[in-house]
């Protein structure tokens, strides 16, 4: 292990791009830059890189066995991605049109995503497919990326090039001006033209946050949101040092994959080493290895891919691991269970992990990615609250007499310097320390809205400048507990699925009529959530029935990649609020007490 | 383990499949994964990583999307193992 920690601490010649493809890569870029490290004070995303591309570090991008596959140092980054923004800029589109990317993990993906902004063009990340018999839902999924971002351009490589082109025969706007692979883009013309500067006021990406296939919403980041934000990953919530390394498997098309773990370090100059994310699932102690070979210091996970390494970690993989390089372990994306983190933290400590490194953080896309972190060091904090009042009076107490019920939650910090953070009751006045209610944000880094979406964006942003987040929790001590998400999201192993795209799967199904489905998350005993879905039925045979609940059921999974209790009800049997709308609580209700299930708001532990 | 067969791969993985799931059925090539066995993403990964170190091969994600049943899977696996020899 020595040697390969004294290959990374000299900056070693470069002697490969990925544009150079055909020459075998020697080594990855070093941790140590020979450049003054400058904490994202930066006004635009390419001044970012511009800066970056003086040193030596870089992306490292590594093949399911480990081994390293390309290397994109942010030199080589920043010269190629010029030489695709002129291929672009040949297309002759206006300043700020959008571009599709699907997101693989791979250095065409990041080349093309710089190239968008030095040619002035808004790129967005779509997300690869990963469910058994998805195809057709995954192509609906692209086309309403394509239609709602109105993009001018879509590039996917060879692996995903046909998803997008059945996704594009059928659009119904004619904004889409070329499609095709990175290969294909390489063999158009460069265009004589001057790149203009980025201003802090313009779009630098969009992110899309579902993957509905009727209504999906691109959060609209502009170049100054991200700067702040970026700013305050590095600064507050990493304090970003020299010698840090980062080690990432997470999807470029999300927030926390493509802010936290490909703009932030690039910010920083610091060099990242990235598994696919799809490798990282099937084999999750290769992202460990990587960790422990590099000398990681920085690699977030949702709690849902520390319990893929938990569960998979044979205690003969621990031997070769040293982790106690790895000082901040951000956990973020989804509700936090402590239990999730102790049990990993337990596992892992024959390696050498510190628990002190987790940092347990709250934020979300329309925010850019972060909104609060905890002091850097610590470990993950909790309070133990009273189960019974937290669900009869929505306040947190602290548990004081042994034997009482509780919840425990995750202290997730406080906001960044520049934000803040409210929590309001369903009149939309400020609760008290203590009192659970909706959670706001303001800030530099909230959006500017859901792209050619007023109704949505007013939905989400108050006149005011407040973002409701969609989340509840409270404040303590000026630190942030998530308790939960309003009923329309259910969070399944890390994955947001909105309650109304599985009930609008439902209505596609010929016997299920508009507004006679309901869908909701509820808890199992191991503290992991199941969808439930009701519908209405007018069937009468057994046959027809077990027939509708099949196919509802492989809908729901080709769509989101879950299992789904289905249950079938009379009609009127849903609850509906006086202006006819179905009530997903009082639905939910209904089905755990015909279940007759006892539902735990969270876990509930006993103080022994 | 280069001259598998596609009945062969059939076979096995209907074997292999009986222990993946809570449920006591007969698995065979018409079983559909989905409704018939529950698998869901924690198992299909496991599933995945199974395949690959039982007949060396890489299984890419975007294959995995036109595969229902037991069948299609052992028909993808037969052609991934083709074209990788």
């Amino acid at each position: 292990m020595s040697s390969t920690i004294a290959t990374l601490g000299v900056p070693p010649v470069q002697k490969t791009s990925s544009l150079s493809s055909g020459i075998d890569v020697v080594e990855p870029t070093p941790t140590i830059n020979l450049l003054t490290q400058r904490r994202a004070d930066f006004t635009t995303l390419v001044e970012s890189l511009e800066y970056a591309a003086q040193g030596e570090t870089g992306y490292n991008f590594y093949d399911a066995k480990g081994n390293l596959k390309s290397v994109l140092s942010y030199r080589d980054l920043c010269a190629s991605a010029k030489v695709i923004a002129r291929r672009l800029s040949g297309l002759g589109l206006a300043r700020n049109s959008r571009v599709a990317l699907i997101a693989d993990t791979t250095p065409e993906f990041v080349e093309l995503f710089f190239a968008c902004r030095y040619a002035g063009f808004v790129p967005f990340a779509m997300p690869v497919p990963v469910n058994l018999g998805s195809r057709a839902i995954y192509v609906q999924q692209l086309k309403g990326m394509l239609e709602s971002s109105k993009a001018s351009v879509a590039l996917a490589n060879l692996d995903f090039i046909e998803f997008l082109n059945e996704a594009i025969g059928g659009l119904r706007n004619d904004e889409l001006k070329w499609c095709g692979t990175p290969d294909q883009l390489d063999l158009l013309p460069e265009a004589d033209v001057a790149l203009l500067q980025n201003t802090p006021d313009e779009t630098a990406y969009l992110q899309f946050t579902s993957g509905s296939t009727r209504s999906p919403r691109g959060v609209v980041i502009t170049e100054q949101a991200l700067m702040t934000n970026l700013r305050g990953i590095v600064c507050n919530g990493l304090d970003v040092r020299l010698g840090d390394r980062c080690a990432s498997w997470l999807p470029f098309y999300h927030d926390m994959g493509l802010v936290g773990l490909v703009l932030a370090p690039l910010a920083a100059q610091l060099s990242v080493d990235y598994l696919a994310t799809r490798d990282f699932a099937v084999r999750p102690l290769q992202w460990l290895k990587l960790i422990s070979r590099n000398r990681c210091t920085i690699a977030f996970s949702q709690p849902f891919g520390l319990k893929l390494c938990t569960l998979r970690a044979r205690d003969s993989d621990l031997v070769d691991l040293d982790l106690s390089c790895w000082r901040a372990a951000g956990v973020g994306a989804e509700m936090i269970r402590l239990e999730t983190l102790k049990i990993f933290a337990a596992k892992f400590a024959a390696a050498g992990f510190d628990e002190r490194a987790f940092l347990p953080c709250y934020g979300l896309a329309e925010s850019t990615l972060a909104v609060s972190f905890p002091d850097i060091g610590q470990g993950a904090k909790s309070l133990r609250v009273d189960a019974k009042t937290l669900i009869e009076k929505k306040v947190a107490v602290r548990v004081q007499a042994d034997g009482r019920k509780y919840n425990e939650f995750v202290n997730c910090g406080r906001p960044l310097p520049d934000h803040e953070v409210r929590v309001v009751d369903d009149t939309d006045h400020d609760v008290p320390s203590m009192a659970v209610g909706s959670i706001l944000v303001r800030g530099r880094s909230v959006m500017s809205g859901y792209f050619n979406n007023a109704e949505e964006t007013a939905r989400a942003i108050r006149a005011d400048g407040w973002l409701d987040t969609g989340d509840i929790g409270f404040l303590f001590e000026g630190n942030l507990y998530i308790t939960g998400r309003r009923t329309d999201v259910i969070i399944v192993n890390g994955r947001n699925i909105r309650a109304q795209d599985v009930e609008e799967l439902a209505e596609q199904q010929p016997e299920v009529r508009a507004r006679e489905a309901s869908a909701f998350g509820i808890s199992n005993e191991d503290g992991s959530t199941s969808v439930v879905l009701v519908v209405e039925c007018r069937l009468a045979s057994a046959v027809d029935r077990q027939s509708l609940i099949n196919r509802l059921q492989q809908m729901v999974y080709m769509a989101f990649g879950v299992n789904c209790l289905v249950e079938l009800v009379p009609p009127h049997t849903l609850p509906r609020t006086s202006s006819g709308k179905l009530s997903r609580f009082a639905a939910r209700q209904g089905f755990l007490r015909r279940v007759n299930m006892e539902q735990p708001v969270v876990t509930i532990n006993t103080v022994s | 383990m280069s001259e598998v067969t596609q009945e062969q791969i059939t076979e096995l993985l209907c074997q292999r499949l009986v222990y993946f799931t809570e449920i006591e059925m007969e698995v065979s090539p018409e079983t559909n994964l989905i409704t018939h066995l529950a698998i869901d993403s924690v198992k299909l990964l496991n599933l995945v990583m199974e395949i690959e170190d039982e007949f060396d091969i890489s299984v890419p994600l975007n294959t995995l999307v036109d595969v229902l049943t037991v069948q299609d899977l052992a028909n993808l696996i037969h052609k991934i193992k083709l074209s990788s020899q």
